[in-house]
């Protein structure tokens, strides 16, 4: 856009996804990724998979939010006020997750089957839920952006977690066994039904919540971000991760190359998402628009 | 604040008043005159409305920040605490009016490539902007704080006034205390039905335009 368009016409939101921010679009996805590898795995009792989920919190999500921050040393200070800040409510789910996940994995490991451990993993749920929904509400606060303030992104998230988490839980199933190869592929497919029916819902409430919102939508469906969404989180998120599964339902296990193009399609598809909604986040005008 | 529209001229004296008061580095306005057009050729009207940190009552900058670095002053002032601010940028994202900067880098020059001016060095020493943190209009917080300290009146007396208000040639902008009813900013803001920009998003903005 032209400088001189800057909040007269609807303006992108650069800040999040642009420069250092690509640092923050990668640590919101591999938070949301990390929960819901946690909970996938839970599900199929992987510990191997849990072990993934906490390394992907503490390395990836802990070491992105990091070094986005303008003062590192003092991320301390960001635990201050969870009282109305999501961004510090936030770090505490993420904070809990660590330690809880730490000693639930030290208990499955040294003394199996503690009710210590059972509370643990309760806690590490509750924990693992709010670490991927609670980047929907950090955005659902930024009232000038109308892509951001609708209430499915919470939601958005989470399944987009779990879908990256079915599509990891299948790696470890290739690489481990012991895990319903038939079952993951099966819940994957669900899922991708359901997301892209909630990525429909998203964008067609988005449109007529008014000029900046249609804009935004404009952007993403045939505007400057659209190849970015076709490709990654239509084709790549969605469509050749189902037709995986699909063919790998009907005609039986296919070859590991193609399953693990599959896992990484599903992660492209998350992250891609993410930067959609990062990129195509457009502030409504400060003053009456041009004609 | 309140910014009479019919008054302003569009010499963008405030926003280079405000650029010297607090030595802003290239690139960084708190001050700004966003200029627009309505209407079809022929009939088009050009519309300009000088703009700043509207320094809300309802700030949801203040709410969302994660270490209290954006604070709400006992006056109304929205003001950043530096050393208490990360830079993690929620208050730049969240701000509907976009009047937060996120300063990133101290070096930059306004000669690229000569280095900085005697005025630059000055400027680092008076009034330092700390690299990695966000910065903002504070309704030159300083000056008026000297000035009540001496007795001074804000919005009357000039050493208790925002820059950007004393250098505005047409006398288009007022200061003083919204919540005096017999200030001066109250009266203009009921005789002549002021208005705040985009009032729906609950913030209630404290700086008023008058266009009639």
């Amino acid at each position: 856009m032209k400088l001189y368009e800057w909040m007269v016409k609807p303006t992108p939101q650069t800040e999040w996804v642009e420069k250092r921010g690509i640092l923050l679009w990668i640590a919101f996805y591999v938070g949301g990724l990390g929960g819901g590898v946690y909970l996938v795995s839970l599900y199929f009792n992987s510990l191997l998979g849990i072990l993934i989920s906490w390394l992907i919190v503490v390395v990836l999500k802990g070491g992105f939010h990091i070094l986005y921050l303008g003062h590192p040393l003092r991320f301390w200070r960001m635990f201050l006020r969870p009282q109305s800040s999501w961004i510090s409510r936030g770090l505490i789910f993420v904070v809990a997750f660590i330690g809880l996940v730490f000693v639930q994995l030290l208990l499955a490991y040294f003394k199996p089957g503690t009710g210590l451990e059972t509370v643990m993993m309760v806690l590490a749920v509750i924990m693992a839920v709010g670490m991927s929904i609670y980047t929907g509400f950090v955005m659902n606060y930024v009232n000038g952006i109308q892509l951001w303030i609708s209430s499915v992104l919470p939601f958005l998230f989470l399944l987009c977690g779990v879908l990256g988490g079915f599509g990891i839980i299948l790696g470890i199933a290739h690489i481990t066994g012991g895990i319903d190869i038939m079952a993951v592929e099966t819940g994957s497919m669900v899922l991708m039904i359901v997301m892209a029916g909630l990525i429909v819902i998203y964008l067609t409430s988005s449109r007529y919540i008014g000029p900046a919102g249609k804009e935004s939508v404009i952007a993403l469906v045939k505007g400057p971000v659209a190849p970015v969404f076709w490709i990654g989180v239509v084709l790549c998120g969605i469509i050749i991760p189902f037709i995986v599964s699909f063919s790998s339902l009907l005609g039986g296990e296919l070859p590991l190359s193609i399953q693990i193009l599959a896992i990484l399609c599903e992660i492209t598809g998350g992250l891609t998402l993410r930067y959609s909604i990062l990129k195509g986040g457009y502030y409504s005008p400060l003053i009456p628009v041009s004609t | 604040m309140v910014i009479d529209l019919q008054r302003c001229a569009t010499c963008y004296n405030c926003v280079v008043a405000c650029k010297q008061e607090h030595f802003l580095p290239p690139w960084v306005f708190w001050n700004r005159v966003v200029v627009s057009e309505t209407g079809k050729f022929p009939m088009v009207t050009k519309i300009a409305y000088p703009v700043l940190c509207n320094h809300c009552k309802e700030a949801v900058c203040v709410k969302v920040c994660p270490t209290g670095a954006t604070h709400k002053r006992e006056d109304g002032i929205v003001e950043m605490i530096p050393d208490k601010c990360v830079g993690c940028r929620y208050c730049v994202v969240v701000c509907p009016y976009q009047q937060r900067t996120y300063h990133a880098h101290d070096n930059k020059e306004y000669f690229p490539g000569q280095g900085l001016t005697p005025l630059e060095i000055i400027g680092k020493k008076l009034y330092p902007l700390q690299k990695g943190t966000v910065i903002k209009c504070n309704f030159c917080a300083e000056r008026v704080d000297q000035g009540v300290k001496k007795g001074l009146k804000p919005g009357v007396d000039r050493e208790a006034t925002p820059a950007c208000v004393i250098a505005c040639p047409c006398s288009a902008r007022y200061f003083g205390d919204l919540d005096d009813p017999k200030s001066e900013v109250s009266k203009l803001i009921k005789e002549k039905k002021a208005y705040p920009l985009h009032p729906e998003y609950g913030t209630e903005p404290s700086v008023y335009y008058i266009n009639r």
